[in-house]
């Protein structure tokens, strides 16, 4: 009844009621709490999402939400040894690990951040070269265009004059399709 | 030995790391300790958890939870400051009228072709 009559008695209800439906209480404690300023929230923060403190570096506070959630090192689950005896071998992730942000962005199926065996400049270079090569001479050809000489078709008998249903008696003017 | 070489994309590995043999100062071995300690232990939770046979329900990941609830509840933190607030003007403001523009415009000249008589393109996939 103490909280009862204390005014957020509303949402502790609500979460009261949605921890009963997911079955997995402590939610309010699980959302992540605003960006530490304190050593001793940063401290609760670390042992909150199982991080050392030194380790621990939440985003750069400038209201973009992310709260106290922790910045990790943005390498995607490509480059984790496929030899290590994890967890979940598929996710490459130990059971607790803290997650990062783009998680779901680094997984095998998606985004491969690993290093390239050709620097990025390079790569650059050569494709958008390639490309731009490419469009010019497309471009240059549709300009110039570079072809046999065509001219109409020429036809004998005075443009096939009988077969296109010329009248017999009457004679033809001349047709005359060369120079001499 | 072949020389491995970094470039700005391909940082060099960790079991190549020359400071990873040599160089290790007290601190940076006690760091890894800790973070080892670390790890050992959420192991040896999961472990525990796995391989219990009375257990009947699902192994509930806290750090899943940390993340499932930090994606979602975004809004309690956010703060209308500059930065955001072009962001939002761009992706979510500007889009409207520039796609107006271009539709309009693109319309309207094709309208005028067709009504003038100089549209050359009888058949169309789209239209």
């Amino acid at each position: 009844y103490e909280e009862l009559k204390n005014g957020k008695w509303l949402t502790d209800l609500a979460y009261f009621l949605s921890a009963l439906q997911h079955s997995s209480g402590m939610s309010k404690d699980m959302i992540p709490g605003p960006y530490p300023k304190t050593p001793e929230e940063r401290a609760a923060a670390a042992k909150k999402y199982n991080l050392r403190v030194e380790d621990y570096e939440p985003y750069p506070d400038n209201g973009e939400g992310f709260g106290d959630y922790p910045k990790l090192p943005d390498k995607s689950q490509h480059e984790r040894d496929p030899w290590y005896n994890w967890d979940h071998p598929d996710l490459r992730r130990n059971w607790g690990e803290p997650i990062h942000w783009d998680f779901d962005m680094l997984t095998r199926n998606r985004v491969d951040m690993s290093p390239s065996p050709v620097s990025w400049s390079s790569m650059c270079k050569q494709l958008f070269g390639f490309i731009g090569f490419m469009l010019f001479m497309f471009y240059l050809g549709e300009k110039f265009p570079s072809y046999q000489p065509v001219a109409p078709k020429q036809y004998p008998y005075n443009d096939l004059y009988l077969e296109r249903g010329g009248d017999p008696e009457k004679q033809p003017e001349e047709v005359k399709n060369y120079e001499i | 030995m072949a020389e491995y070489r970094e470039t700005p994309l391909a940082e060099r590995p960790k079991t190549l790391d020359p400071n990873e043999y040599f160089n290790v100062s007290l601190e940076k071995r006690g760091a890894e300790e800790a973070r080892a300690a670390f790890r050992a232990n959420l192991k040896r939770q999961y472990q525990m958890q796995l391989n219990n046979p009375h257990r009947k329900e699902l192994i509930e990941d806290p750090a899943l939870t940390n993340w499932v609830q930090a994606r979602g509840n975004i809004y309690p933190h956010f703060r209308p400051t500059q930065r955001t607030s072009m962001f939002g003007l761009a992706f979510g403001v500007v889009p409207l009228f520039f796609f107006y523009y271009v539709f309009k415009t693109t319309r309207d000249w094709k309208e005028e072709r067709i009504r003038s008589g100089t549209d050359t393109q009888k058949y169309r996939l789209t239209s």
